[in-house]
């Protein structure tokens, strides 16, 4: 039955797998490089796990393309130099967005020989992965995941690249601190509104947590939930300027971002500005188009590319020539990011056992990626130590593509940030 | 007769003896085989077999996962005796459930909606307690051990389905020649027919949902040790609902073999295109090939292939001299 399937490809090793599994010799990972009495392989498997249909087949495709680019770059630098010059091949994998299909697909990659899984965009699936990394004993480099969760097991075998949750907060509240202080404004009230889906509901409640379990000299006077697909948010906006807060800071996706900012222009709510714990209504071209200059100074706290980066430019100019009209965003960019760092322990290791890989993932210090934030340094739960988000602002600019600019960090900065911002109203708009 | 069952008894010698030849990603596939098609043979029991189509199994699947697992979490109970108060809670909605819809008399579309609310109910609450891990669900420790249902290779998950499924063909074949079996049949063909010769229906149905959603709920404690992972998204969705009545509505639903052969008939070629097609750069053409499938498979069997293949292999499994018209009781 397996063979008749997959006559697929000529790849030796793979033919050879399928015969010994068909032999009933289970072809495992170590079972390969035994087989080639220590040979240096000519090429190495990377699983790459990304929920490619499904509700989010957009961002799935995105982070596909982000881990191609990777690998593909590697190979075209000579591929691992340190196995004598071996090629890097991944395995495309699809989750459907689903916990169960990406066990399943993480499972049949690891029978085909991978020696290390990157993905997967959603935590639930993570989590799935993760999980199975430890009990198949394989090194797994999570590219996209926020949920603190997946690492607080202590797993060994699990790297994040990306920011968890908590980080974010972390920065956030740096971030305010530094607005305050530069800007020498008092922001004392702060009201928080978020979606009542899980992304909605995980960030607001993580920042409000955050706030009180710091005990940052700020008050929330507000907190409110809306359900997803809300239509009218005029009572909650009502509700917003009777707690006559400073500073608003919400989760939204471009639609509700939308409704609340047209209401908060009609009922004129004076604020000192917008600013997001992290959330992708404020900066997606859908908002920043439609609002115009309604969308102006909303500042927004999310893990981003870090444009000034010679990397960045680099990465970004060829991804662009190979899907035109698409650049290397936060997922993508984490997506690819997250390769160059396999493909880099995998040079350190000098052999695809996964102890050994392991070992040279403990001891990454990655600089040269595109995203904002120092050297990814994995810490011992596996995350990225220096994950960290940019403030990013919406600026007058004649061209609306170019409206979205990060403003801090200062090295990452395109513009100077504007804060506090001016009323809607006094816009013109 | 005689030749069916040993034909069967050589297929299960097959598939207890298949796990020493196969590598970790095959034991994975015939996992969910097993898995779906024990679901299936559940939702049989009260579909197949009454004729009240439930759209909202999954919440007995949820109910058996979250209850074992919070029970794990909280008292360090073994899933394995955690699924069991999880399965008696589930049969205790499904009572209430089945009680509300058969009291008053609800058929047809009405009892599939009134299923499907009670899922979306159980979903949504499973969405706002705090217990169980809101919308971000529970995430369970992974400490292998026989005592904790986890296991490192996929070998214990593979019998532990495989157990489950041969439970629920034995359960499924001793009710369908029983007494209840019959009642229950004689509901399905025409429920006023037999109300009217003195066959309480009332009871009946609610024995066939009592004994459905407490099965229902056993597999969900499975799953939870298995994925490690509970979100009401996933073990409470409507998706998980449809995922569970496909098999047996294209095996072939009120046989025992039907939701099994189903199971395998769905499974494979839905496993082989996705992996096939997404590594050779076609994502979703899966989907495409997978709905053209179920549409072929509705559209030339549309009572599924069970019946079919009776046809075809009864001459050869029952010598055709004793083939009558079914049993006498």
């Amino acid at each position: 039955m397996e063979n008749k399937k997959m006559e697929v490809s000529g790849i030796n090793r793979r033919n050879f797998l399928k015969t010994s599994a068909a032999l009933g010799a289970a072809a495992t990972i170590s079972g390969f490089p035994a087989v080639l009495r220590g040979a240096a392989p000519k090429e190495i498997l990377i699983g790459s796990i990304q929920p490619v249909t499904g509700p989010l087949p957009d961002i799935g495709i995105a982070m596909q393309r982000g881990n191609k680019l990777a690998a593909d770059e590697i190979n075209a630098r000579g591929g691992i130099k340190s196995m004598g010059g071996a090629k890097l091949k991944l395995l495309l994998g699809d989750c459907e967005a689903k916990e169960d299909v990406g066990r399943t697909v993480a499972e049949r990659q690891i029978k085909e020989g991978a020696v290390c899984l990157v993905g997967p965009f959603l935590s639930g699936v993570a989590m799935a992965i993760a999980t199975l990394a430890e009990q198949r004993n394989v090194p797994f480099v999570i590219d996209v995941a926020a949920l603190d969760a997946i690492t607080a097991k202590g797993y060994k075998n699990v790297f994040r690249c990306f920011a968890k949750t908590e980080f974010f907060m972390t920065s956030m509240a740096r971030y305010l601190d530094l607005i305050i202080k530069e800007k020498k404004v008092t922001i004392k009230r702060i009201a928080v509104t978020n979606a009542g889906d899980a992304f909605g509901r995980g960030q607001g409640a993580a920042f409000i947590k955050y706030v009180k379990d710091k005990k940052l000299p700020f008050e929330i006077v507000e907190h409110i939930e809306y359900p997803l697909g809300v239509k009218d948010l005029s009572a909650e906006v009502a509700k917003l300027k009777a707690a006559k807060p400073d500073l608003l800071c919400p989760v939204a996706r471009p639609g509700d971002a939308k409704l609340l900012i047209r209401e908060m222009y009609k009922q004129r709510l004076e604020l000192l500005g917008i600013i997001s714990p992290g959330s992708p209504g404020w900066y997606e071209p859908e908002f920043v188009k439609d609002m115009d200059k309604l969308a102006y100074y909303v500042l927004d706290n999310v893990p981003w590319v870090n444009p000034k980066s010679p990397k960045f430019q680099e990465a970004n100019a060829r991804f662009e020539k190979l899907y035109p009209g698409k650049y290397l965003d936060t997922n993508s960019g984490y997506a690819y990011t997250g390769v160059l760092v396999i493909a880099d322990a995998l040079e350190r290791a000098k052999s695809t056992d996964p102890a050994a890989l392991r070992e040279a993932l403990r001891k990454t210090n990655f600089k040269d990626h595109p995203m904002v934030g120092g050297p990814v340094i994995f810490d011992e739960k596996g995350d990225n130590i220096n994950a960290a988000t940019a403030m990013v602002q919406v600026l007058p600019d004649p061209n609306m593509d170019d409206r979205v600019k990060v403003v801090l960090p200062k090295e990452a900065a395109q513009a100077p940030y504007v804060f506090p911002w001016k009323q809607l109203w006094e816009r013109g708009a | 007769m005689k030749r069916l069952y040993i034909f069967l008894a050589v297929i299960l010698a097959v598939l207890l003896f298949l796990p020493q030849v196969l590598n970790n990603y095959w034991l994975e596939i015939f996992i969910l085989i097993f898995f779906y098609a024990y679901l299936g043979q559940c939702w049989n029991i009260l579909t197949g077999y009454t004729g009240n189509i439930s759209l909202g199994h999954a919440l007995y699947v949820g109910i058996g996962a979250y209850t074992a697992t919070r029970l794990a979490i909280v008292f360090d109970l073994s899933p394995w005796a955690g699924m069991f108060i999880g399965a008696l809670l589930a049969m205790a909605v499904g009572l209430a459930i089945g009680f509300l819809g058969f009291r008053f008399g609800l058929k047809g579309v009405y009892f599939v909606l009134i299923t499907i609310s009670f899922a979306e109910i159980g979903r949504l609450i499973a969405l706002h307690m705090e217990s169980l891990g809101s919308f971000m669900g529970l995430f369970v420790d992974f400490k292998p051990g026989f005592w904790n249902m986890q296991f490192k290779g996929n070998l214990p998950y593979y019998y532990i389905s495989l157990g489950l499924l041969l439970f629920s063909v034995v359960v499924v074949r001793a009710l369908e020649i029983s007494k209840i079996g019959r009642y229950l049949v004689a509901i399905r063909e025409d429920e006023d027919a037999a109300e009217s010769l003195g066959v309480n229906t009332f009871k009946y149905k609610m024995w066939a949902i009592a004994l459905s959603s407490f099965m229902t709920a056993l597999a969900g404690t499975f799953d939870a040790n298995r994925i490690f992972h509970l979100s009401p998204d996933r073990v409470m969705s409507m998706g998980l609902s449809i995922e569970i009545i496909l098999r047996p509505i294209i095996g072939g639903m009120g046989t025992v073999l039907g939701p099994i052969v189903g199971s395998f008939l769905i499974t494979l070629p839905a496993e082989w295109t996705r992996a096939y097609l997404s590594e050779v750069g076609r994502p979703g053409l899966h989907m495409v090939i997978y709905g053209f499938v179920l549409i072929f498979a509705v559209f030339f069997f549309p009572r599924g292939i069970m019946p079919f293949l009776n046809r075809v292999f009864k001459p050869f499994f029952i010598k055709p001299s004793n083939i009558k018209g079914g049993h006498r009781s």
